[in-house]
C-alpha cells in the first residue's frame, strides 16, 4: 500500500513540475565568488569561466573601483539564480566606480537579475539578461537596473522576459543605452527621473511597450533631456504581465515609445512599426495615476497624488517629435486595452500613430511638436474631460521643437 | 520507509524552483588566494574572559540593548559595546552616537533551546562585529562550532540548519543564513558607508539590568565616561518598545517596528533613497511613509496592489505584503530572515487597520 502511495506521489510530482527542465551539468562556484568579490583589490579582472553555474543567494560587489567581469561569452556562461532563495537580485553592484560586465547570461532571478546603485561608471556589454520560458508575471523584475548611478553604457546586450522593464535605468545621470535587443518584457526599454540620455540603434519588439522614458513623482531627482533615435520599435503587442500596481501595468500593450510627464525629449529617425495601440503616446502622470486608482476616470481626485510632490510637473513639456517612420499594418486596434477599444469607437480603420491624452493646465500651451513624420494619424483624447473634445487634427502641433545638440560625455 | 525517502528526494529534484532543478551540482573553485588579513578566531579578540560561550565581559565591555530590535528570526541577542579606554562617544540626538576610533560593537546570536527557558541551553550561531577604523567602519562576522568553544571569521557567509523549540512548545527549524561581508551593507548603509544602527538616544532610554541591578543605560553610560556632550535628561528621546502598550500607543510601537526593522535602508541617507519611501519614526510625511503613495520599482513586491499604505486596508497595502512575504524576490527586508515576524506583522496590520481612511 505505501509503495503505491509513493509511487502515485511520484507520478503526481512529475507531472506537476513542467518539461522545462534543462539537463545541463550545473555546477556551483557561488560562495568562491563572492569570496573573491570581497577581497578583490582595485583594478582586478574578474573571469568567469565557461560553463552553466548555479546560486541560491545574490552574489554583492560593493565599494570597488575599476573591476571587470567577465564570462568566456554569452553562450559560454550562464549564471542561473533559478534556485536562488536569498537576496532581491541575482548581480548586485553598489557603491563603486568604474565597472564592466561582460560576456556571459545571467538568467532567472526571482527578483532583478542585475542591479546597480550608487555607482559612477559603468560598462554593460555583450551581456544577455532573461527568464527562461514563457514570459509570465512570477518572472523577476528588471533584468538591468542600475539606479542613482552616473555615466552608465549599456551596449550590445540582449533583455528579454522582465515582468517590469528589460533594461531599467532609473534616477541617473549620463546614460547611453544603445544596439541592444529587448524583447518578451513588460517594457523594453525604460528611463525614469534620469537626466541626459541617448536611447539609440536598439531593437525593441514584442515587448508591452518597446521604448519608455518617464517621470514619478517623490524621487531623489527629475529627468529631463533624453534623445530616443535611430532605434526600430517593432511589434511591441505582448500582453501585459507586470503585477498591477507597477507603473508599466498601466501600459496598455500595442504601445511603441511613451512619454510621461517628462521634459526636453528628442524622438527622431526610429521606425515604428505594428504596434497596435499606438506608435507614440504622450501621457501626464494625472492618466497614470486615474488608471493606477482603479477608479476608473476620476481624473481631478487622481490629480491630487502627484501634487504630493511640489516639485514635480505631472505634464510632459518641450518634446520634439520628428522624422520618423510610422508605420501600421493593423486595420484594427487591440482589443484587449480600455484605449484599444475606445480608439475602435472614435477612429475605426486607422490607429493612432501619435496619440496625447490631451490634460495639460492649460491645453493653449503646447508641450510638444510634431514635423516630418510622414502622413499620420494622430489623437488628442482630451481624456481630462470624457474624451469630449477628442479630436484627430494635428496642425496645431505642427511646429519646429528644440533640438538638443549636447552630446553625452561618459 | 525506503520508498519514503525516495519520494522525497525525488521531490526535492524535481520540483525545487522555477522548474529547473539541477540533479547535481558539484562546487568548484576558482583558484587563487582569497583569504583576507584578519583575526581569524574570535578569541583572539580578548573580548571574552573564560568561557567563551557565556559571554562574559572583559574589562571596558558594557552590556546593552535596544527598546526595539530588529526581528532576525526569533534569534535572541546579545549586545556589547567596547570603546578605547578612556575615550567617550559624542552625544547624539537622533543618530547613532559617534564613537570614538577603534570602538568595537559586538552582536552574539543565539537560539535558546527551549524559548520557554531562555536562560537554559542555548545555541550560538555566530558574532558580529562592527569595528570603527575612522574613516568607515568594518563589519566581521565569527560562526561558531558545533561545540561553542570558538568561532570563526567568514566572510562569505554560511548557511546553518538550526532548530528550536518555541514559546508554544513547537518544535522549530530553519536554514539560518549567516550573511556575507557584503550583506552587512545591505542594511548597516549610511550615505555609502557601514554605520551602526542601533545605539541611538532612542534605543538606549530605558533601564537595562546591570550586574548591580536596573539602571538607566544613557546614565550608566554617562557615569562611566562614555558618553559625552549629552542634553539633560528630560530631552532625551524614547523610541516605543514595540512590543509593550506601557512604553507607547499603537501608532508609536507601529513606527518603532519600522523603524528598525525598514529604516535602515528606507530613509534618505539609505541604500533604499531611490523608492521616496521614508520609515524613520520621526518621518511625518504620510506620502513618504507609503500612504496612498504608489510604488516605484517594486516589481512583482507590489502584489497587484497600488499603495503602499492603505489606510483601514491592511489587505490592499504593498507594506503588508512585503513584510509577510518570503520570497526573495518580494520579501522585506531583503535579507536576514526566512520566517515571518508573526507578532510584528499583527502590530503592523493593526496600525494600517486603525488607521483614519
Amino acid at each position: 500500500m505505501k509503495q503505491i502511495l509513493t509511487l502515485t506521489l511520484i507520478a503526481l510530482l512529475l507531472a506537476s513540475c513542467g518539461s522545462e527542465e534543462r539537463d545541463l551539468p550545473w555546477k556551483s562556484i557561488e560562495a568562491d565568488l563572492q569570496k573573491r568579490f570581497i577581497t578583490t583589490p582595485d583594478s582586478a579582472v574578474i573571469e568567469l569561466p565557461a560553463g552553466y553555474f548555479m546560486f541560491t543567494k545574490s552574489i554583492l560587489l560593493d565599494g570597488k573601483k575599476h573591476i571587470t567581469i567577465k564570462g568566456a561569452g554569452a553562450e559560454e556562461t550562464v549564471l542561473s539564480f533559478a534556485n536562488q532563495t536569498e537576496g532581491a537580485e541575482g548581480l548586485k553592484i553598489s557603491n563603486c566606480e568604474n565597472i564592466t560586465l561582460q560576456d556571459f547570461t545571467i538568467e532567472d532571478a526571482p527578483g532583478d537579475n542585475i542591479k546597480i546603485t550608487d555607482t559612477r561608471n559603468l560598462t554593460i556589454q555583450y551581456v544577455k539578461s532573461h527568464w527562461t520560458g514563457e514570459p509570465k508575471e512570477t518572472n523577476g523584475a528588471y533584468a538591468y537596473y542600475p539606479v542613482l548611478c552616473k555615466n552608465v553604457l549599456i551596449q550590445n546586450s540582449i533583455a528579454a522576459g522582465a515582468s517590469d522593464a528589460g533594461i531599467y535605468v532609473g534616477q541617473s545621470d549620463s546614460v547611453i543605452i544603445r544596439n541592444n535587443k529587448v524583447y518578451h518584457n513588460v517594457a523594453g526599454i525604460e528611463s525614469e527621473n534620469s537626466k541626459w540620455v541617448e536611447i539609440y540603434g536598439n531593437e525593441a519588439f514584442q515587448n508591452t511597450g518597446g521604448i519608455l522614458v518617464f517621470d514619478l513623482p517623490g524621487l531623489t531627482q527629475f529627468g529631463h533631456t533624453t534623445r530616443v533615435y535611430k532605434n526600430v520599435v517593432e511589434k511591441n503587442n505582448f500582453k501585459n504581465f507586470a503585477p498591477e500596481g507597477n507603473i508599466v501595468a498601466t501600459v496598455p500593450p500595442g504601445t511603441g515609445i511613451m512619454l510621461l510627464a517628462t521634459r526636453n525629449i528628442e524622438i527622431f529617425e526610429n521606425v515604428v512599426t505594428d504596434n497596435k495601440t499606438a506608435g507614440l503616446a504622450i501621457a501626464s502622470y494625472d492618466l497614470v495615476s486615474a488608471l493606477g486608482s482603479g477608479e476608473g476616470t476620476q481624473l481631478d481626485n487622481n490629480i491630487e497624488t502627484a501634487k504630493n510632490d511640489e516639485r514635480y510637473d505631472p505634464y510632459p513639456t518641450q518634446m520634439y517629435v520628428h522624422h520618423n517612420q510610422f508605420d501600421n499594418s493593423h486595420w484594427f486596434p487591440t482589443l484587449k486595452n480600455d484605449f484599444g477599444l475606445l480608439f475602435l469607437t472614435k477612429f475605426p480603420f486607422n490607429t493612432p500613430d501619435i496619440v496625447w491624452d490631451g490634460i495639460s493646465p492649460d491645453r493653449t500651451q503646447l508641450g510638444f511638436c510634431l514635423s516630418e513624420n510622414g502622413e499620420i494619424n494622430f489623437a488628442d483624447l482630451d481624456a481630462a474631460n470624457e474624451f469630449e473634445a477628442l479630436t484627430t487634427e494635428w496642425t496645431a502641433f505642427d511646429c519646429e521643437g528644440t533640438r538638443i545638440d549636447q552630446k553625452i560625455t561618459l | 520507509m525506503k520508498y519514503g525517502i525516495l519520494g522525497w528526494l525525488i521531490f526535492v529534484f524535481a520540483c525545487s524552483p522555477k522548474e529547473q532543478a539541477p540533479k547535481q551540482i558539484e562546487v568548484v573553485t576558482l583558484g587563487g588566494d582569497t583569504e583576507i588579513q584578519e583575526k581569524q578566531r574570535l578569541s583572539e579578540w580578548n573580548l571574552f574572559v573564560g568561557e567563551l560561550k557565556t559571554f562574559t565581559a572583559a574589562a571596558g565591555m558594557l552590556p546593552y540593548d535596544l527598546n526595539t530590535p530588529l526581528f532576525s528570526d526569533y534569534t535572541f541577542k546579545a549586545r556589547f559595546v567596547k570603546l578605547p579606554e578612556g575615550k567617550a562617544a559624542n552625544y547624539h540626538a537622533t543618530e547613532v552616537m559617534e564613537f570614538p576610533e577603534s570602538t568595537i560593537l559586538v552582536k552574539n546570536f543565539y537560539y535558546p533551546v527551549d524559548f520557554q527557558k531562555p536562560e537554559g541551553d542555548r545555541r550560538i550561531l555566530e558574532t558580529r562585529l562592527l569595528i570603527n577604523e575612522g574613516e568607515e567602519w568594518k563589519a566581521l562576522t565569527y560562526v561558531w562550532n558545533e561545540e561553542q568553544t570558538e568561532a570563526f571569521l567568514e566572510i562569505a557567509g554560511k548557511s546553518i540548519p538550526v532548530s528550536w523549540t518555541d514559546g508554544s512548545g513547537e518544535l522549530q527549524r530553519i536554514n539560518y543564513s549567516v550573511p556575507n561581508q557584503n550583506q552587512c551593507k545591505s542594511c548597516h548603509e549610511f550615505n555609502g558607508k557601514i554605520v551602526p544602527i542601533g545605539p541611538t538616544a532612542r534605543q538606549l532610554n530605558h533601564d537595562f539590568d546591570y550586574a548591580d541591578g536596573g539602571h538607566n543605560q544613557l546614565k550608566k553610560w554617562v557615569e562611566l565616561g562614555l558618553l559625552e556632550n549629552i542634553d539633560p535628561p528630560q530631552q532625551w528621546p524614547t523610541l516605543a518598545k514595540w512590543d509593550d502598550p506601557q512604553t507607547g500607543t499603537l501608532d508609536q510601537r507601529a513606527r518603532a517596528w519600522l523603524e528598525i526593522n525598514c529604516a535602515h535602508c528606507h530613509r534618505k541617507e539609505g541604500p533604499a533613497k531611490n523608492t521616496g519611501l521614508h520609515l524613520l519614526a520621526s518621518t511625518s510625511t504620510d506620502y513618504e511613509i507609503g500612504i496612498n503613495k504608489p510604488p516605484v520599482a517594486a516589481g512583482r513586491g507590489s502584489a497587484g496592489l497600488k499603495f503602499g499604505i492603505v489606510p483601514g486596508k491592511p489587505e490592499n497595502s504593498i507594506l503588508m505584503h512585503r513584510i509577510k512575504s518570503l520570497d526573495p524576490g518580494e520579501m522585506m527586508p531583503e535579507v536576514g530572515r526566512k520566517l515571518q515576524h508573526i507578532e510584528g506583522i499583527a502590530l503592523v496590520e493593526e496600525w494600517i487597520r486603525e488607521m483614519d481612511n
